[in-house]
């Protein structure tokens, strides 16, 4: 019987052998999952915002600089080793269309190249993607295998 | 009192708030009933600061289907003005409006889009209505931005655009009686920090 383990906004959890990871409704916010398939080491990470900036009493997960550098200091406690890791991820969507841009508009695409270059930084190859586009995704990673699938209204469940 | 967070809104500015809160109920009251031709009661709202995930909570479950009518503010205040409507409350207006009902969001065509951007255009103007008024300052609205999404997904564009700054947000909640029929009204308020700061300067009288 798999548990489920609730990952909320700005937040991370880690899971071992047994377990699946679930952060719902991902809109302009990334879900960032990293598996150690040799110790069966699952984390999921749900970030709002591309980087921290200068705020230091923030929860370091909202960011996506810090909420990573974390992800990866915790799991590397837990004894993952980084070039093991299967990274996927999803989000980034842009939920309204904004006339006349300006930056609440685009935050979804900033949060994605925001990733992808912490991931180049830190060579861990993004595996796969589900991103962009104009609706919200809930992110499921089972820590038994490693799988992650992506499930959105209207549309099929799809595994990543 | 300089807030740097919603958090360190204190009782005054808080009183304050339900004060504006209040007032903007009664004119949105007034404003949709004009529009929908049936009476329109709403209750005194609720004004709270919540975290992130409480805020989707007290709304109901992240991948709940709602709508969402997002409006920008600028001049003497900025920041952003999210309304969130239910299929229930979508209906009442369809009703009044177009003499329909829907079973789901996806029978919406640009009718029903356009009436239901319409009301949570008005809601929203009627807050920033009475709140320029009782601060004497002038704030620009945007053209309304409307969206069909999971809910947790429509939050997290408010929560982006405040997350530097805070980990609350402000949330007036309250009922809203169309045509005798009760549906729920959930205004999120965000003024940036700046903003905030000096609406409270504006109406919150300093006692010695």
């Amino acid at each position: 019987m798999n548990k489920e383990i609730k990952v909320g906004i700005a937040d991370m959890k880690i899971a071992r052998r047994e377990g699946v990871l679930i952060t719902y409704a991902l809109g302009s916010c990334i879900g960032i999952s990293l598996y150690d398939p040799a110790i069966k080491l699952a984390a999921l990470l749900h970030i709002m915002l591309p980087e921290a900036g200068s705020m230091s009493d923030m929860n370091v997960f909202k960011f996506a600089d810090t909420g990573i550098h974390e992800m990866l200091r915790k799991m590397g406690a837990f004894g993952g080793v980084k070039r093991r890791y299967q990274c996927k991820i999803a989000g980034g969507a842009k939920m309204f269309d904004m006339k006349g841009a300006g930056g609440i508009g685009n935050i979804g695409e900033r949060n994605i190249r925001s990733v992808e270059a912490i991931m180049m930084a830190e060579q861990i190859r993004i595996l796969k993607k589900d991103v962009g586009l104009n609706y919200a995704r809930t992110m499921l990673v089972d820590a038994e295998d490693g799988s992650v699938k992506i499930r959105t209204a209207g549309r099929p469940e799809i595994i990543l | 009192m300089k807030i740097t967070r919603y958090e360190d809104m204190d009782d005054t500015a808080k009183d304050m708030m339900r004060e504006i809160g209040s007032i903007g109920t009664g004119n949105a009251a007034t404003a949709l009933s004009s529009l929908l031709k049936t009476g329109v009661e709403m209750t005194v709202p609720k004004v709270e600061i919540l975290g992130y995930n409480e805020a989707v909570d007290l709304l109901g479950h992240p991948e709940e289907i709602v709508s969402g009518v997002l409006v920008q503010m600028t001049g003497d205040v900025s920041g952003v003005m999210l309304f969130i409507m239910k299929l229930d409350f979508i209906n009442e207006v369809l009703q009044c409006v177009l003499q329909e009902n829907i079973s789901g969001y996806e029978q919406m065509g640009e009718m029903e889009i356009s009436a239901s951007t319409e009301v949570g255009n008005i809601i929203i103007s009627s807050y920033i209505l009475s709140l320029s008024k009782l601060a004497d300052m002038e704030i620009s609205l945007s053209v309304p931005a409307f969206s069909v999404n999971m809910l947790g997904g429509i939050m997290t564009v408010p929560m982006a655009e405040f997350g530097y700054v805070s980990d609350k947000l402000m949330m007036i909640t309250g009922k809203c009686i169309i045509g005798g029929r009760n549906v729920d009204s959930n205004l999120l308020m965000l003024p940036d920090i700046q903003s905030l700061n000096y609406l409270m300067d504006r109406l919150v009288t300093p006692y010695e």
